[in-house]
């Protein structure tokens, strides 16, 4: 066998490897002329297709039809013949397994004198390959798309801490706009103290997991929120770590609400303490009271001595209103309770008020028009509206400003989450004290209910005010709270339930009685008139001595009480004396007054006249109690 | 001049209504508690009895009960404290049981006194 021969034998076997390797391989391969006809095709085309040998000597346009290889085919074959391999990704319709994808390679066949007469195609069925793919992509999609979604902020930081990726409830928990994207952000930057975070972090890099607990963290307003922060260490296979994974939770409202239970069970406890002080108190008050009492009747009248007992007598008085306030606030007080109009207790409160402030205080009012009967004690209420609204006066100070109250409706279902205690009505009042005074830090704000606790001087005001305003508010089914910033001022929200059972009540008496109301101070008095009017008693207004004189002068119009406030400036109480001894009347009188004025009240009491006497701030409960008994 | 029984357990306070009420030359006789005024009472020499209310051993309501059962003339005047139900709704009770006059402490003892003249002396008309 001369040389050639044998080349042309190795080269016959070199073919026939290259052949069957071309036959057997996975894809379809075909060679294809410039006249876009098939000259061979292996046997995968060949089964793909389902035919033997017919393919050849067709044209592209027969085997995968016309449409397909005028729009997909052609222009790729042409680019191919002048010399570049073409690779694309296409669906074709195959005669046995409908539409599939498919990637194509044309590779250009250059022959010896530089011309390409030939092109050889590469057809790879593509399609599960590229089902699994998409799948794999839709999943990943869901998943971007819950962890986008999740009520729970995601975070992923670099080593530094520098923010990679942050989802939308990240952003919302921090008050951050979406555009930003927190890009060049660190979780640094929302934390208050710097070293702390370096603390954790680095605890965390050797721990890779950890749950950082509550954190006071800066959203991006410079709010203060509470975070509760769990960090998750990733590494790469070298066990070097590569990123920090972060799950970043708001409990800022859980904490509030916890604190808020937290602060009520504590005035509870205060409450039941107070208010056991207060019971042994005023059995020593009692003694103190008896005993100056037996030194005074063993005293001339007007020695010095006497006149010392009768500071001692004074300043058991102010115990004693101090003790009520006590049991007050520690609910120890039976509240006599009718259906009130709050609104208008709210006015006149705000009446009150702007009579006796300075112009650079502003009270600014939002009340709805319409009524909204609650069951409380007007005068209570007064006391609680007013309390309010002199502290909110006094966090303005001397450099005057706005105090805004707001009256609206709110349904219960609403304010649910904002209240600790059950839901009693299906509509609250939601009464808003909002100044722009100086405000309080969180430590003063979570004490200010607690009784005697007080940032006034010592000796001005005994820090009584708001726990008596929290223990009358508890009293009604009510909540209050506060929100403050300091410089800013603060809001006190009250909520209160809205009585259903207005249409329902009766007052209970027997017999309607004539009662002659001497009124004193203009929104004081009408508060006590809203309480009396619901008493079911006649009523009849007397505010100047005239008027008095008329009514007590006419026998048939005689009331059967009488009810002295002594802010009145018409009537002396002197001058009601006087009437009464003129007209011989015995009709009973009830007198309301203040506890620091006794000494001037003394001599009245003495006359006999006047049967009983309250001090202020008289509840309904005690306004009907003396009535009563006044009416026996 | 009458004979009245004080029940109080708090010591400074009835002493001190012992000494006032016997100056105004009235024979007075002491019970710490609910019980004690029971067996203290005396029905032919109390014309009044002043009660606290909240006491250990039987209260004050207690004393009212069985006292008026006891002696319907008998007087009573019931004084409170602020106490657990707090202070008004006691003496609404104790108003409600019989007691022909109630006090809330601290009060004056000056007005007791009256009170108690003004009772004795209502006694003394019939």
């Amino acid at each position: 066998m001369s040389e050639k021969d044998e080349y042309l034998k190795f080269l016959a076997k070199e073919k026939e490897i290259a052949d069957k390797i071309i036959d057997h391989s996975r894809s379809m391969i075909s060679i294809i002329n410039r006249n876009y006809i098939y000259e061979k095709v292996n046997s995968t085309f060949c089964n793909a297709h389902k035919v033997t040998g017919s393919i050849v000597g067709k044209t592209l346009g027969e085997v995968w039809g016309q449409e397909t290889f005028q729009k997909v085919i052609k222009s790729n074959i042409d680019l191919c013949f002048t010399g570049k391999t073409i690779r694309y990704e296409a669906i074709f319709n195959t005669p046995n397994s409908g539409k599939r994808f498919f990637e194509v390679t044309f590779h250009p066949i250059v022959a010896e004198n530089g011309e390409i007469t030939h092109l050889m195609a590469d057809t790879f069925d593509i399609h599960d390959l590229k089902l699994s793919e998409q799948a794999a992509f839709e999943k990943e999609e869901d998943f971007r798309n819950l962890e986008t979604n999740l009520p729970i902020g995601f975070l992923r930081c670099d080593m530094e801490g520098k923010i990679i990726h942050a989802n939308k409830a990240f952003l919302n928990i921090m008050e951050l706009p979406a555009e930003d994207r927190a890009a060049d952000l660190n979780l640094k930057n929302f934390y208050p103290d710097a070293g702390f975070f370096d603390m954790q972090f680095s605890n965390l890099l050797e721990c890779h997991s950890k749950s950082f607990g509550r954190i006071l963290l800066n959203n991006g307003n410079g709010k203060e929120i509470f975070c509760r922060i769990n960090g998750f260490l990733a590494v790469d296979e070298k066990d070097i770590p590569t990123f920090i994974d972060f799950i970043v939770e708001d409990s800022t409202r859980e904490i509030m609400l916890e604190s808020r239970l937290i602060q009520a069970q504590k005035l509870e406890t205060i409450g039941a303490l107070a208010g056991g002080i207060a019971h042994d108190f005023n059995n020593i008050l009692a003694t103190i009271s008896g005993y100056s009492e037996m030194l005074q009747d063993d005293l001339p009248r007007s020695s010095a001595s006497s006149e010392k007992v009768r500071k001692i007598q004074s300043a058991v008085l102010k115990a004693q209103s101090l003790i009520n306030q006590i049991l007050t606030f520690s609910r120890q007080v039976e509240q006599e309770k009718i259906p009130v109009d709050v609104s208008e207790v709210l006015k006149e409160t705000i009446g009150f008020m702007r009579s006796a402030l300075t112009p650079k205080i502003n009270i600014r009012s939002r009340i709805q028009k319409r009524k909204v009967n609650i069951f409380a004690d007007p005068t209570q209420l007064f006391r609680v509206f007013l309390n309010l609204m002199t502290n909110a006066v006094q966090a303005i100070e001397d450099e005057g400003g706005t105090i805004s109250v707001r009256l609206d409706v709110v349904d219960a279902k609403r304010v649910q989450h904002e209240l600790h205690k059950d839901i009693v009505a299906d509509e609250y009042v939601l009464l808003t004290f909002e100044d722009s005074g100086k405000g309080m830090d969180a430590s003063l704000m979570g004490r200010i209910f607690e009784p005697f606790f007080t940032t006034r001087e010592v000796g001005k005001g005994t820090g009584l005010g708001l726990s008596v305003v929290h223990g009358i508010i508890t009293e009604m089914d009510g909540e209050i709270f506060v929100s403050s910033r300091k410089e800013k001022g603060s809001v006190f929200y009250v909520y209160l339930p809205v009585s259903k059972e207005y249409a329902d009540f009766e007052a209970s008496i027997d017999g309607r009685k004539k009662i002659l109301f001497i009124k004193g101070n203009k929104h004081e008095s009408r508060i006590f008139s809203l309480a009396l009017e619901n008493s079911g008693h006649e009523l009849i207004y007397v505010s100047d001595q005239k008027n008095l004189e008329m009514v007590m002068s006419d026998i048939a119009e005689r009331p059967d009480l009488i009810i002295y406030m002594d802010e009145s400036k018409q009537i002396r109480p002197e001058n009601l004396i006087g009437l009464f001894r003129k007209f011989e009347i015995n009709t009973p009188c009830i007198f309301i007054t203040d506890p620091d004025q006794e000494k001037f009240e003394e001599k009245i009491l003495n006359s006999g006249i006047i049967k009983q006497q309250l001090f202020k701030p008289v509840s309904l409960k005690e306004i009907s109690n003396a009535i009563q008994i006044s009416l026996k | 001049m009458a004979g009245i029984l004080i029940v109080e357990d708090d010591k400074e306070l009835r002493e001190m209504l012992k000494i006032s009420l016997s100056r105004r030359k009235h024979t007075v006789y002491e019970a710490v508690n609910g019980r004690e005024a029971i067996t203290q009472f005396k029905p032919g020499i109390t014309d009044l009895v002043v009660t606290d209310l909240i006491m250990p051993d039987e209260d004050g309501l207690k004393v009212i009960i069985k006292l008026k059962e006891f002696k319907p003339s008998i007087k009573i005047i019931a004084i409170s404290g602020g106490g657990n139900a707090g202070p008004g709704s006691y003496l609404n009770l104790a108003r409600a049981l019989g007691a022909d006059a109630v006090f809330s402490k601290p009060f004056s003892t000056n007005d007791l006194i009256t009170r108690i003249e003004e009772l004795l002396s209502d006694e003394q008309v019939k």
